[in-house]
């Protein structure tokens, strides 16, 4: 019988290690494969090939030849399908073997024998489902509303962070670290250093947010689920950056595995014609290093947090949005260890 | 495997002296208060950048070096 790789029944802490199943999640930047280009990339633990077909799809295959297991992304790119550079078996975009050139009619011929993402491209991301059953359809992916506005302009900043994709994920679920960590910043230098927070439901997740101050700081976020997790949040700018008002910030955070994420921050603002133009020269020029130098402020403080930093925690009112967080996705990862395990 | 870790993700190379200079007096108006096209080109042509053919930047000369130089890759939109 022809044997397909899984990575098998997860426990639910594996998958609250490793990320969510059965959602949408970012891969990496667009441009990180070209036409004809192939990739090999870690996400939620397990090693994939991604490859650009010469008409310009992307397609992202499990990085395992259904033969001897060899990496397809030391293969050869055929145009639609990859060759594997061991034995030459052709593996096509939707993990079929289309040719085994050493046993030419050999029966793993026709199969599908290597597990294939649905990929999307939005916002010059890759986004791939990462489905526990290949036979399910993937769920309907929402983009977020600032990528898909026609009135916002928008820069991705991707990076990679020694740190669990949680850490990540919590920070952004956490405004009040702006007037504290981002005090000594562009963008955070102002408002209170105290304030009390609440929780207002959407209909696709939730804000959390100061109730006595708005626009000054790091002063809200919302955590939204649309086929993908993600957050959307609010900064002023100084008036040195000129008119548009605040910048915003979507934000995922995708695991690469249980230790270490991949990050991807939309930085956009509300801005045509040659406010816009302004915008975008400015932020080449002169904003994105200011960013810049907030972002590693995060990235410092969460690299050096221990991995079990979360294991003996004294909360307050500040960290109603992580506790949130935290429930929400121990709950869906005991949820999908169980329908694994019954599957 | 190394971490990917860019800081300069926008642009494919760094700003040529000019645009430095540009950026710089652009926010240096900014900062003053004036956000306003008009207060932009009256702003620069005071602190004396000038525009790329030496002449006094008019609404329309800085409206069309702007839509010039905000090209840029991974991303934007």
């Amino acid at each position: 019988m022809a044997r397909v790789y899984s990575p098998g029944a997860l426990s639910a802490e594996q998958i609250f290690a490793t990320g969510m199943r059965d959602q949408w999640h970012a891969v990496c930047p667009s441009d990180w494969v070209e036409r004809g280009a192939i990739r090999k990339l870690e996400r939620l633990g397990e090693q994939w090939v991604l490859y650009r077909q010469s008409d310009g799809r992307v397609r992202m295959l499990a990085d395992r030849c259904p033969h001897r297991g060899a990496p397809l992304s030391q293969g050869m790119h055929l145009g639609d399908r990859i060759a594997c550079q061991y034995h030459g078996v052709q593996v096509g975009s939707d993990g079929t073997v289309l040719s085994v050139p050493g046993m030419p009619g050999c029966n793993l011929e026709g199969k599908k024998l290597v597990r294939s993402l649905p990929v999307q491209e939005v916002g010059g991301a890759i986004l791939a489902w990462f489905g526990t059953d290949p036979d399910v359809e993937p769920a309907p992916l929402q983009i977020p509303d600032p990528l898909a506005a026609d009135d916002v302009s928008a820069f991705l900043c991707y990076v990679e962070w020694d740190a669990p994709w949680r850490f990540g994920l919590e920070n952004l679920l956490d405004p009040m670290h702006g007037a504290f960590l981002h005090h000594e910043s562009h963008s955070m230098f102002g408002g209170a250093q105290s304030a009390r927070f609440r929780i207002r439901e959407t209909d696709r997740g939730f804000f959390f947010e100061k109730t006595d101050q708005r626009g000054v700081n790091f002063d809200w976020v919302e955590f939204n689920r649309t086929g993908v997790d993600w957050v959307d949040l609010e900064i002023p700018y100084p008036s040195t950056a000129g008119p548009g008002g605040p910048f915003g910030i979507v934000g995922m955070v995708t695991p690469i595995d249980a230790d270490r994420s991949a990050v991807f921050f939309w930085r956009y603002r509300r801005v045509t014609g040659w406010e816009r133009d302004v915008w975008r020269f400015l932020y080449r020029t002169t904003l994105e290093d200011r960013h810049w130098a907030v972002l590693e402020q995060d990235r410092v403080m969460l690299e050096h947090m221990a991995h079990d930093a979360d294991q003996a925690e004294n909360l307050y009112q500040h960290d109603l949005g992580v506790i949130r967080l935290r429930r929400m996705y121990k709950n869906q990862a005991e949820e999908q260890a169980k329908a694994l395990t019954d599957a | 495997m190394s971490l990917y870790l860019v800081q300069n993700q926008s642009r494919t190379a760094d700003p040529t002296p000019y645009e430095s200079k540009l950026a710089k007096a652009i926010e240096q108006v900014f900062g003053d208060g004036g956000h306003s096209l008009e207060a932009l080109v009256d702003g620069l042509n005071e602190i004396g950048i000038h525009s790329p053919d030496g002449s006094p930047w008019s609404q329309d000369s800085l409206t069309a070096e702007m839509a010039r130089l905000e090209q840029s890759v991974n991303g934007g939109r």
